[in-house]
């Protein structure tokens, strides 16, 4: 009995506390997430596990917040930005974002990391009408499905359009093209794949051999081997960074020099270097590109603005991986968002500042322009192709927006 | 079927496999780009299965973590050489390192364990490890990839159309050899017998004098040390990078390779990963149902064919059960 | 279990009836998001019930239980996805296809033994996986199917409801002729069919049992978070369930709460924790594991056990689990 007693005693005891402590967290702001002094926002991210490679997307992000709060912050709000790991595992994306939504009460969900994860939350943030903007992934999806999905938006350019390019330039300046595509066996491959095919438009029997792998796959090289056997003298490479880097690898040594294209995710200059080191030939290779020319431009204002930022309030980032320019870059889309969704911001002022842009990131590629409707909700549209010579890719030719 | 032709079962289906692969390759540039590239492969697994072999034999416990100590040990050589020395030098201080770091292991996350736990809470014990020092290369190094050099020369040879480099046959090379110094070790030397002697009757072994327990201390540093080996192999090859996760993957074959080959028998485990390289590379290009997502489905399908014919693997001795 | 008497069954008793009472209670006290937790505690729960009966009772070693919660997670996400079915009216097939799972698995794993029918069900996590990806026609590959949303309390009163069906199914499953039979086959084979148990039966039973469980908890899983695709049911899924039975307690019913809240409150609370970095979390976790295996190589059972009075009852039923090893280091 007396054992019972005490029991009974811990488990009021520890009722007490969580109804207090429930009591407490109950607020009655207005609109979530902003007060006088603070915007909370909040995103999930792969900081660990295999996808961790983009973890210093939102370490970059939260640094140019920091700046931002340092110069006055958004209408003299204070940008509380909160992210949490997901390892890229949905099942984490999606307690994770309900934790930020009704735990943490952000006032929207910035620059989530994926596609799945994306798809995963996106049904729920919608039914909330909580904001699910930039996101951090290239499907057609965000921009497209607006309609139904209201309070999601994307950001960077996405991956049909961006192959669309390789496939119009493939088809007006490489007449005597045999194609093989390596690509991953999945939506993010299938995405590119489509939109090289539409950008070739009648030449698309230029493809001579499709090889596909699996995203758990690292090792492509008997994809690789038979692409080279197909005799195609062009290789589209819609991979990942770590897949990318071996089939440039792998291509060079089994004696196979062909035109190369390779997606803006993996064509990160550091990989480039990477691959370089390894003993891949990769001059001439051609990418696409959207954001701002650091390597090239290294002592304009921008960049000398950008790297005092990282070097700041990031200390430790390397200031030439493509994807802190990426976080910064989305970074800046916010807090111009944040900026002209009133003040107090309101989540539908959020989503109108997003869906009527029209302005220079100076943090994107010279010459681009964010422009949105609430009808046109692709952020990005254009792009430039660049050729990596020497040790860098160098931008060449006009600036391609996506022909719809 | 008489004993007598069941023992040949094994060197039959080898040696027929090992035609296979030859006749193929003549006859075909492409079939032999592929066995090459595969064997390379192959050879990674390899060497990481020998080292997960050495910690089954000693302590009858698989070792989840061994991929992720294979990283953190490469993680260091890169750091060793950021440093500044050489390749050797920064290879050799490594094993040092790897060896230290393995018995530190088995002092600090397994022997506590073991002393009241059992085999399964051992096995939690090396899932605990895996997560912990997986983590903790993310955490010291960041998530970049990063440049790994080899240690054998990156040139690409040709014969006939077929290109091969100096470091496929390297890494081949060195998984063969190190199961050559580990036959040795345990053939030739007395640490050797007492190993052996520890893990197969410790009873006895101490009754003879041997320190069961800094034995068992020494086949998780001999083991940490194979699997560094393993790491900077794997982190030179293009196939797999250095990079937090890197052996996820090719942990997942190694232990096909190390349960193939019998999961006792080192050797068994260098010719199951040099068999499962080559199926592998060969099933995606030749056989076309076997999509890229069905290769590890095929593999097990595989593996489980042969156990199920042969339930102590390739090279295992078929033990009466002690129940 | 009779010698032990009423007073024993009155301890349990109370034991069970608290836990009830709080776990009846707690959603009243929770926010929306910390009900959704709860109920994937509950998950665990189930899961975990499901390792339990194949690994802790049978001593057939699994680490692939994340496959059979796929299969009962892609049950539940197709028929409601595709054709329309309410989700409870899932849980059910989602039962019976686990079952045949875990009988279409458990053969063969009859030929196998320790780490080899480890390695096998590793194997098995990791292929399942791929197949979800490859026919993506049914599975929606992975990009995923995404699933009706539920209210926090919806969810916790479904899994917990499960959970307390599974569990008292279990226990009756346990205690009564079968458990004895399972108990004996894992304690030795050989002593088992001398007295007439059939091996090849119980062994696969126990399997089928045990998937069945896990399918169910795949599908409530699939539930809560509204969303299926590949990387949901990863190699870290199975592993986590093992260490969660591990740490409740393999061959004992007491902890396996506990066990479930571990891998499940401690990952999430790190991960939302401010006072941990975010890349320093698996390094603390990974370490905490390891301490608990240290410190409790039995499990929680037996501090659950002492609470409910009855230490010497679990000891003795841990002395035979798993039959210990030969050498005495």
């Amino acid at each position: 009995m007396i054992k019972r007693t005490r029991l009974t005693l811990v488990v009021l005891a520890a009722v007490a506390a969580v109804v207090a402590s429930a009591a407490v967290a109950a607020s009655t702001a207005s609109t979530p997430g902003v007060t006088a002094k603070l915007i909370t926002i909040g995103g999930t991210f792969p900081l660990t596990g295999p996808a961790q490679l983009y973890s210093v997307i939102p370490k970059a992000e939260a640094a140019y917040f920091a700046y931002t709060n340092a110069h006055g912050g958004v209408n003299k709000r204070q940008i509380n930005f909160k992210y949490y790991d997901d390892g890229y595992n949905p099942a984490m994306t999606v307690p994770l974002t309900h934790k930020l939504v009704e735990q943490d009460h952000v006032f929207a969900v910035y620059g989530s990391l994926g596609t799945a994860p994306t798809l995963a939350t996106r049904d729920y943030l919608n039914k909330a009408s909580v904001p699910q903007v930039l996101v951090a992934t290239g499907d057609s999806y965000w921009g497209a499905q607006y309609k139904k999905y209201p309070w999601t938006i994307g950001f960077q350019p996405d991956y049909p359009g961006e192959s669309r390019i390789y496939g119009q330039f493939i088809a007006s300046k490489v007449p005597q093209a045999k194609i093989g595509v390596l690509m991953q066996d999945d939506a993010y491959g299938e995405n590119y794949y489509n939109g090289l095919v539409q950008g070739l438009g009648a030449a698309k029997d230029k493809i001579v051999d499709v090889e596909k792998y699996d995203a758990t796959q690292t090792d492509v090289s008997s994809q690789v081997v038979k692409l080279k056997a197909s005799g195609a003298n062009v290789f589209a490479l819609f991979a990942l960074p770590t897949q990318t880097i071996t089939a440039l690898v792998v291509a060079t040594k089994v004696g196979w020099h062909p035109t190369t294209f390779i997606n803006n995710v993996s064509a990160s200059p550091l990989f480039m270097g990477l691959a370089q080191q390894s003993g891949a030939n990769v001059q001439g290779d051609i990418s696409a590109t959207y954001v701002y020319d650091v390597w090239n431009n290294p002592n304009t204002a921008t960049s000398k603005l950008y790297k005092s930022i990282i070097a700041k309030y990031d200390a430790g980032a390397n200031p030439l991986d493509a994807n802190v320019l990426y976080g910064v870059a989305s970074a800046w889309t916010m807090v111009q968002a944040l900026k002209n969704a009133g003040s107090p911001p309101t989540r539908k002022g959020l989503m109108t500042a997003l869906t009527n842009m029209n302005q220079v990131n100076p943090f994107l590629f010279t010459g681009v322009k964010m422009k949105t409707t609430p009808t046109e909700r692709f952020p990005i549209d254009q792009q430039s192709l660049e050729q990596y010579k020497g040790t860098g890719w160098q931008p060449f030719g006009r600036l391609f927006s996506k022909a719809r | 079927m008489p004993a007598s032709l069941r023992q040949w079962i094994v060197p039959a289906l080898l040696a027929a496999f090992v035609v296979f692969l030859l006749v193929g390759s003549f006859q075909s540039a492409l079939f032999a780009q592929q066995t090459v590239s595969g064997l390379a492969n192959g050879g990674i697994y390899a060497s990481l299965g020998v080292a997960l072999v050495l910690i089954y034999r000693a302590t009858q416990v698989i070792n989840f973590a061994q991929g992720a100590i294979a990283t953190f040990t490469t993680y260091v050589a890169w750091q060793i050489m950021q440093w500044g020395l050489g390749y050797w030098g920064a290879f050799v201080l490594t094993l040092c390192i790897a060896f230290v770091g393995g018995i530190a292991i088995e002092l600090i996350a397994v022997r506590p364990v073991e002393r009241r736990g059992n085999v399964l809470t051992v096995v939690i014990a090396s899932i605990g490890v895996l997560i912990a020092v997986e983590g903790a290369v993310g955490w010291i190094w960041g998530p970049e990839i990063r440049f790994m050099p080899s240690a054998f020369p990156v040139r690409t040879y040709h014969v006939g159309s077929v290109a091969f480099s100096l470091q496929d046959l390297g890494t081949i090379g060195v998984s063969i050899a190190s199961v050559i110094v580990l036959w040795a070790l345990f053939q030739f030397t007395k640490l050797g017998l007492a190993m052996r002697a520890a893990a197969f009757r410790p009873d006895a072994a101490r009754l003879v004098g041997v320190r069961v327990s800094w034995m068992l201390s020494l086949g998780w540093g001999l083991a940490a040390v194979l699997g560094a080996v393993a790491g900077m192999m794997a982190a030179a090859s293009p196939s797999v990078l250095l990079q937090p996760n890197m052996m996820d993957g090719v942990l997942i074959y190694a232990f096909a390779a190390a349960v193939l080959g019998g999961l006792e028998s080192p050797a068994g485990a260098v010719i199951g990963g040099l068999a499962i390289g080559a199926m592998l590379n060969l099933l995606s290009s030749y056989v076309s149902w076997v999509t890229p997502q069905l290769l590890l489905p095929a593999a097990f399908v595989v593996m489980l064919v042969v156990l199920l014919v042969k339930p102590s693997g390739l090279f295992g001795r078929s033990r009466v059960r002690r129940v | 279990m009779k010698q032990h008497g009423l007073k024993q069954h009155w301890f349990e008793g109370v034991v069970i009836a608290i836990a009830a009472v709080v776990i009846a209670v707690m959603p009243f006290l929770l926010s929306n998001y910390n009900r959704s937790q709860g109920a994937t505690v509950a998950v665990y729960v189930i899961a975990i019930l499901g390792l339990n009966v194949v690994t802790g009772y049978t001593g057939q070693i699994s680490i692939g239980h994340g496959a059979f919660m796929a299969i009962g997670g892609y049950t539940t996400a197709i028929l409601t996805h595709d054709h329309g079915w309410s989700d409870i009216a899932t849980l059910p097939v989602a039962l019976v296809i686990g079952f045949g799972a875990g009988v279409v698995v458990g053969l063969p794993a009859l030929r196998f033994h320790g780490a080899y029918l480890a390695l096998l069900t590793f194997a098995l996590a990791l292929a399942v996986p791929q197949l979800a990806k490859n026919y993506s026609h049914f599975t929606g590959g992975t990009e995923g199917l995404a699933l009706p949303t539920h209210t926090g309390w919806w969810l916790y009163g479904v899994g917990w409801s499960c959970a307390a069906v599974i569990y008292v199914l279990t226990w009756f499953l346990l205690r009564g002729r079968t458990g004895r039979a399972f108990r004996a086959v894992r304690d030795s084979e050989i002593a088992a069919a001398s007295s007439g148990i059939g091996l090849a039966l119980h062994k696969t039973l126990a399997f089928g049992v045990s998937a069945a469980f896990a399918a169910v908890a795949g599908s409530i899983y699939v539930l809560i978070n509204n969303f299926v695709n590949p990387d949901v049911f990863g190699l870290t899924l199975s592993l986590y369930i093992l260490i969660g039975a591990v740490v409740g307690g393999l061959g004992s019913l007491w902890g396996v709460v506990i066990g479930a809240a571990f891998i499940q409150l401690l990952p999430i609370g790190l991960t939302s924790s401010s006072a941990v970095s975010s890349e320093a979390v698996p390094v603390v976790f990974g370490a905490i594991v390891i301490v608990v295996m240290a410190l409790l190589p039995q499990g929680s059972a037996v501090i659950v056990g002492g609470l409910a009075g009855l230490p010497n009852r679990i000891r003795r039923r841990h002395s035979q689990y798993p039959p210990p090893r030969t050498e005495a280091r």
